[in-house]
């Protein structure tokens, strides 16, 4: 199974661990993932909103790329998911923006027509290789592990773009997390915001939110939490410290990517996966298989 | 601990094939298709967050009838239970934005939603509650008499019919839809944080999106409004868009688009984006550290302690950062942004 792969910006730099990750856990699943090496940034939130037509074109240009290997793309990253999906959806219903940004496209040659599969690295676990093979591959359940899943905006939201009335009722990760062998727990941060797109310029807001998630997820019995967005990573292990000196008090939750969470089950070694490039330790969690 | 955990258990087996609509089962779950799962007479178990927004739920019973909305179970409980019940209707058919609600954790309106079997029924938040379901609406009407969302032309009306097209109106006629409900502004994680930002929220921006994405409206005009806003501090969740009644894209044709206004018209607003925008078309991608040193710039050193955890753990590479490499992506980038928002 072939796949043209997007880590974006975050995998590539904070969160290289996931990048690392991902491409271990493809191995095991039989997923060849090949590079889009000249790949721009999807534009965040912030390109999107200042810049319609530098954001289309970035994006499209991305999907191009992916076209000319004639393969699907698999993101890791809920933004750059949204983003792609988003571009690729203007493009087909706005025959002028495809007009001008094709025509951006030519001077180097590149031309997009509208073909590229776009999935999340969660979506192509169930849609590529299926709940069935999946299930023969876990060969180190991780049984007792009580998980907290936490969503993140993107890949839920908006409703419009995924058929979701209530996105609160999406349980994808939680049924992943079965699979593998943990005990997934409900807690009232599952699909909230980590407030990671306001944070370079000001992160109390993300610390305010992404606290009350964490305490929420600490208290309902989550020994870990795992998210498909390293955004949100960022916020939930990066700013854990700042997090915890905001609320007076320990929180001590490790987070990890859904990759890791996946490979652990798969039988990847911690150094495999990369568990040490967490800024809070998962020493408990690297513990569980074959425990 | 662990083991009273409450466990999000599979109801059916595991559909192979749509996680990323896994939640779709919802959208078939009408008003009808909620309703069939109830028979006549059948006791509904409803508790209301009554008096001041803090005491305890009070339960009702609630028999059962036909086509049951909430509003319909909110006037059986004032008709047979409790006459000093206090919540605002008014339409009754999904117009006047009166009867919002929160049911079972999510804004909804009254007159609009099915009932549950069990429904805990709450006043919406971030607005000072009156008394059981009604919230006042004071600080939501002051915000948006503050953004002046009126408009004013660049130039005397030419004549009838004005020369606007569809296209011209797309963004302003998704705010036109706005029934005033509060659902976003009760949704809103960034408003729940109180004062901790000057972010206007969601219902005010749409009201100020009517004229504001309006073509005919003047440049000096939406700029005076938008310095009001906070706007940059949406951190574009889509909570907004999950509740509304009127399915208005809040986000992405009101809250964007009134971005890209604030970012042309007043870009010191917009330095965040900008300065995203400059990383990119300089290096194809963003590294972390140089974007948050051309925003923060000398406020970044309030940060040092946890840059150096960063650095310890490998995830930042400041000599990557200053030895910019020239990629293809950066070739790419800075050919396709070009010029554009560099101001």
């Amino acid at each position: 199974m072939k796949f043209a792969y997007y880590p974006g910006c975050s995998a590539r730099s904070t969160c290289a661990e996931l990048n690392e990750a991902t491409h271990n856990v493809a191995a095991r699943l039989g997923l060849a993932l090949t590079h889009l090496d000249s790949a721009t940034c999807t534009g965040a939130r912030e390109l999107r909103a200042i810049d319609p037509v530098g954001f289309h074109t970035l994006n499209v240009r991305i999907l191009a790329l992916a076209e000319r290997e004639g393969l699907p793309l698999m993101t890791v990253c809920n933004t750059c998911t949204l983003n792609l999906l988003d571009a690729h959806a203007a493009f087909v219903a706005e025959p002028e923006l495809a007009a001008e940004v094709n025509a951006r496209l030519a001077e180097e040659g590149l031309h997009y027509s509208g073909r590229t599969r776009i999935s999340h690295f969660l979506w192509v676990l169930y849609e590529d290789i299926g709940i069935e093979r999946l299930r023969q591959l876990v060969v180190n359940p991780l049984t007792g592990l009580t998980v907290a899943a936490f969503y993140g905006c993107h890949i839920t939201r908006p409703p419009a773009r995924y058929g979701f009335v209530d996105s609160r009722n999406n349980v994808a990760l939680e049924r992943l997390a079965e699979i593998l062998g943990c005990r997934p727990i409900d807690y009232s941060g599952r699909t909230e915001c980590c407030g990671f797109h306001t944070a370079a310029h000001d992160e109390r807001v993300a610390i305010k939110l992404t606290g009350q998630h964490i305490k929420s997820a600490k208290s309902n019995g989550a020994r870990t939490m795992v998210t498909p967005c390293p955004l949100c990573h960022t916020v939930l292990d990066g700013f854990q410290r700042e997090i915890e000196k905001d609320m007076g008090e320990k929180l001590d939750m490790p987070v990890l990517h859904l990759p890791q969470l996946v490979g652990l089950a798969l039988g990847l070694t911690p150094e495999d996966l990369r568990l040490d490039r967490h800024m809070v330790k998962t020493q408990a969690i690297a513990s569980i298989p074959s425990a | 601990m662990v083991s009273d955990a409450p466990v999000i258990a599979p109801s059916s087996p595991l559909p192979v094939g749509d996680a990323r609509r896994l939640g779709q089962i919802e959208q078939h779950d009408t008003l009808a298709a909620r309703n069939s799962r109830l028979a006549v007479g059948d006791l509904l178990t409803v508790r209301v967050r009554r008096f001041d927004g803090t005491a305890e739920l009070q339960e009702f019973q609630v028999p059962y009838r036909k086509w049951m909305r909430v509003l319909d179970a909110l006037n059986w409980i004032a008709d047979n239970a409790a006459s000093d019940l206090a919540y605002r209707w008014f339409c009754g058919s999904k117009m006047c934005g009166t009867c919002a609600v929160r049911m079972n954790g999510r804004e909804v309106l009254a007159c609009w939603e099915a009932v549950e079997p069990e429904m805990t029924l709450e006043p919406l938040r971030n607005l000072p509650v009156v008394r059981d379901l009604l919230v006042d609406r004071a600080p939501f009407e002051r915000k948006v008499a503050e953004l002046e969302p009126w408009l004013e032309r660049r130039a005397p009306y030419p004549s009838f019919p004005e020369p606007l097209s569809h296209k011209d109106m797309k963004d302003a006629s998704k705010a036109l839809d706005c029934i005033g409900c509060m659902c976003c502004y009760s949704a809103c994680p960034v408003i729940g944080l109180g004062d901790l930002t000057d972010f206007a929220g969601p219902a005010p921006l749409v009201q100020l999106g009517q004229t504001a994405l309006d073509p005919r409206n003047h440049d000096v005009k939406i700029a005076h409004s938008l310095a009001r806003t906070g706007i940059f501090h949406c951190v574009s969740c889509y909570k907004c868009e999950e509740v509304c009644p009127a399915a208005i894209p809040i986000v992405s044709q009101v809250i964007e688009p009134l971005k890209a206004k604030a970012a042309a018209l007043l870009p010191k607003m917009a330095k965040h984006p900008r300065a995203l925008r400059a990383v990119v078309a300089l290096r194809g991608r963003v590294d972390p550290s140089a974007l948050v040193l051309r925003v923060q710039g000398w406020r970044v050193l309030g940060n040092l302690p946890r840059a150096l955890r960063l650095l310890v753990r490998g995830k930042i590479d400041p000599i990557k950062t200053l030895l910019r490499r020239k990629t293809s992506a950066a070739a790419a980038a800075a050919r396709l942004l070009e010029g554009k928002g560099r101001r």
